[in-house]
């Protein structure tokens, strides 16, 4: 890992990132930045890369081309399969360190809730078990699971399993959370319980990229809006300016294809 | 005509000395076949070329051969290499590669079967490869695999029969020497087969025992169990 000057100002930084599936180009020559402690939340259309956007960053996902830098730190430039082992092994450390949430929760189903939330702080941490639980148990408190601690995830609800999903990611003390449209897969009375963990996170100064459909949501709790289309940043800016006065046409339309599903299914 | 079950108070011993052999066989057979049934597979699903082609070349040749050939090759073959072991010994050989190579078509089908999140969520918390396969990955493809692991291993029992044709004195060669004394294959070959049956009836029991405990507390891998149970293995 090398420190590089020229991106101290910036926490997380994508630089020039493409992306292609076979002929479908997911992202397209993006760079975006993000500074310590910013809220940023990614929005636009399905297919349109947010997600893609997202797994770049911790490198889920390599890029054909374009580089990631966190802290100044170089995450990886190269395609995971060319890489040297120290470099696995480094990336496994930044990982560590950049906590992600999922659209469908992965929840671990052959660990309980406890196990979960312990299993990476013993294997990746290097955390003793007594340290680990305790903490475990204190983030699980925190995301309001204190009495499921030993329930199975099959006995859990939507929300509760990913509460459990963010708690998971806490105990790794992570310096930046990353968030893939995670109430998408939750049932519409489950949603707001996993938004005021979220709200509560970025109260607390957490410095985290959130995918998502609720743009009330965005508008509370967004430093910033980006809009992306065809694996591009169309617009970004502070959520009044760009969900109440959009600038360009595509967000004006996506805007109200949203309002109209958001009036119709309420 | 009728049946002399008599017979076997002298012949008895015989028989369960090679009904002792195939136990012993089948069990070595499974202490070799499984662990290298999982370097195959997951050789099979390695980033680098070469593990993977050796993998994949190994459970190809072994599957889409007959099991009788494979003995006869080791048997025949391996003295010519100036490599000489007892024929129980190669006949262990065989029938555990024979078996790892469908052993290692179980566990990566297992492996798949558990889905691309998990092994994304555990990557994604710093986990390297090997740590997601062993913490997250290989403990939800157990149970999976554990149904169609007892077919296979059932299966293995059955097929170590074959080892008779390079002079292995396991069961079934025992019956056909008693047999061959005393001209009774009704009795003899009936008594064969209750213990063949006897040993996989045990064995199917206490896998399914295993397979319980393997679901504790959990339900929702039954369906992926189930698919699994159907289709594939046994030829």
């Amino acid at each position: 890992m090398t420190r590089d000057n020229m991106e101290t100002d910036a926490f997380l930084s994508l630089k020039n990132i493409t992306t292609t599936f076979g002929s479908i180009t997911a992202l397209d020559d993006i760079s975006f930045k993000i500074k310590k402690g910013e809220v940023v939340c990614l929005i636009g259309p399905s297919g349109c890369g947010k997600s893609t956007l997202l797994r770049t960053a911790n490198w889920l996902t390599p890029p054909d081309k374009g580089s990631v830098t966190l802290d100044g730190f170089s995450i990886g430039s190269k395609r995971s399969k060319n890489m040297s082992r120290k470099e696995m092994t480094a990336l496994n450390e930044v990982r560590a360190r950049m906590g992600m949430v999922f659209q469908q929760f992965n929840v671990w189903p052959h660990l309980n809730a406890l196990e979960n939330v312990v299993r990476a702080q013993l294997v990746v941490a290097k955390r003793s078990r007594k340290k680990a639980e305790d903490k475990a148990t204190k983030m699980l408190h925190d995301v309001g699971l204190e009495d499921k601690i030993y329930d199975w995830p099959d006995n859990l609800s939507g929300g509760q399993m990913q509460r459990l999903a963010i708690a998971r990611a806490l105990a790794m003390d992570p310096v930046l959370m990353l968030f893939d449209e995670p109430t998408s897969a939750l049932d519409p009375e489950l949603v707001s319980e996993v938004l005021n963990v979220l709200r509560r996170l970025a109260d607390d100064g957490m410095t985290m990229i959130i995918v998502t459909h609720e743009l009330g949501f965005a508008s509370q709790v967004a430093d910033r809006v980006a809009f992306m289309e065809n694996g591009k940043i169309i617009e970004e800016g502070p959520p009044n300016e760009i969900l109440k006065t959009p600038k360009t046409q595509r967000l004006r339309l996506f805007l109200d294809k949203l309002n109209i599903t958001a009036f119709t299914s309420h | 005509m009728t049946l002399d079950f008599s017979i076997f108070v002298e012949y008895g011993p015989h028989l369960l000395m090679g009904f002792w052999l195939t136990i012993k066989i089948v069990i070595a057979a499974i202490i070799l076949g499984m662990p290298w049934g999982l370097v195959l597979a997951l050789g099979r699903r390695s980033r680098f070329l070469i593990p993977r082609l050796a993998a994949t070349s190994f459970v190809e040749i072994f599957r889409n051969t007959p099991f009788i050939i494979q003995v006869f090759l080791f048997y025949y073959v391996l003295p010519f290499y100036g490599i000489r072991f007892p024929a129980e010994y190669v006949g262990t050989l065989a029938l555990a590669a024979f078996g790892s190579a469908y052993f290692a078509e179980i566990i990566r089908g297992g492996i798949d079967a558990v889905s691309k999140g998990q092994l994304e969520s555990a990557r994604a918390i710093g986990m390297s490869d090997w740590q997601a396969m062993k913490n997250i990955v290989l403990p939800q493809t157990l149970s999976i695999i554990l149904p169609p692991l007892t077919n296979q291993t059932l299966s293995l029992i059955k097929e170590s029969a074959i080892l008779s044709t390079i002079t292995v004195h396991e069961l079934t060669m025992s019956g056909m020497r008693v047999q061959g004394e005393i001209f009774r294959p009704f009795e003899v070959f009936i008594m064969v087969a209750l213990l063949y049956w006897g040993l996989n009836e045990t064995i199917a029991i206490l896998m399914r025992k295993l397979e319980k405990w393997s679901k504790k507390g959990r339900t929702s891998n039954q369906d992926s169990a189930e698919t699994l149970k159907k289709g594939d293995v046994v030829r």
